[in-house]
């Protein structure tokens, strides 16, 4: 049996091989939702799957895309965007 | 639309956003842009033509570019190259002398030289104590087990 906390529904398990030949169990928390673009809902690309602590080892340009507004809205809105704000 | 000195918009790209002019049409779907982005090569998808053009030549320097656009009240950020930092050299074989710091009695230790003292002679109490108090206890288990080794046999 596992400590107590580990048998949560909302923790996964991920069968890892060691080193010596063993299949050991690590425990994690579960993966959030992939980000979505604020205007039309549409999966964001380039931002990757992970809870907070993982995304503050990554560098800061492998967290979003190098655009202004990259990691909140996709490209196409906002290319949209961008077209309408010069319009004005 | 597309031609030499059309003002154009970046839509893609982390310059998106910024506005930049057409310096030289390479063919039919790349350009040559500059401006408030970095000179280079550029789809044109990737921009959206604004209305007003400016006059300049074909492949015009970039400081030609950046005059116009200050006549245009278009700020351009210029980033200035980093200066260059002199590294201490290392030399193979031979170790550098450190010069060692003669250090300072802290504070802290100061105030406390006459605690510590007081601490030691109680300590050195306190063990004493503990000295003569687990001699008896210990003889008593020592007898215990033998009695029940005794017993086991
Ligand atoms: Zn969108």
């Amino acid at each position: 049996m596992p400590k107590r906390s580990y048998r949560s529904r909302s923790i996964r398990k991920i069968y890892i091989k060691t080193p010596g030949g063993k299949t050991v169990i690590h425990y994690e928390r579960k993966k959030p939702k992939k980000a979505h673009c604020g205007s039309c809902g549409a999966i964001l690309k380039g931002v990757p799957r992970e809870r907070p602590y993982k995304l503050r080892k990554l560098a800061k340009t492998q967290r979003r895309p190098e655009r202004p507004y990259g990691g909140v809205l996709c490209s196409k809105c906002a290319r949209l965007l961008f077209i309408r704000e010069a319009r004005k | 639309m597309i031609e030499i000195g059309r003002l154009c918009l970046k839509i893609a790209g982390k310059e998106s956003g910024k506005k930049c002019v057409i310096v030289d049409v390479i063919d039919d779907s790349y350009v040559m842009v500059d401006g408030d982005v970095k000179r280079k090569r550029c789809n044109i998808k990737h921009l959206e033509p604004l209305e007003g053009t400016i006059k300049i030549e074909k492949n015009a320097s970039h400081d030609m570019v950046v005059k116009e656009f200050k006549k245009l009240a278009i700020e351009i950020k210029e980033s200035k190259p980093k200066e260059k930092k002199e590294k201490p050299k290392k030399i193979r074989g031979k170790k550098e002398k450190v010069e060692v710091k003669e250090e300072k009695p802290k504070r802290k230790a100061l105030l406390t030289v006459g605690a510590k003292k007081e601490k030691k002679e109680t300590k050195a109490k306190t063990t004493e104590n503990k000295k003569e108090k687990p001699d008896k206890p210990k003889e008593e288990k020592k007898v215990k087990k033998k009695i029940v080794k005794e017993n086991k046999s």
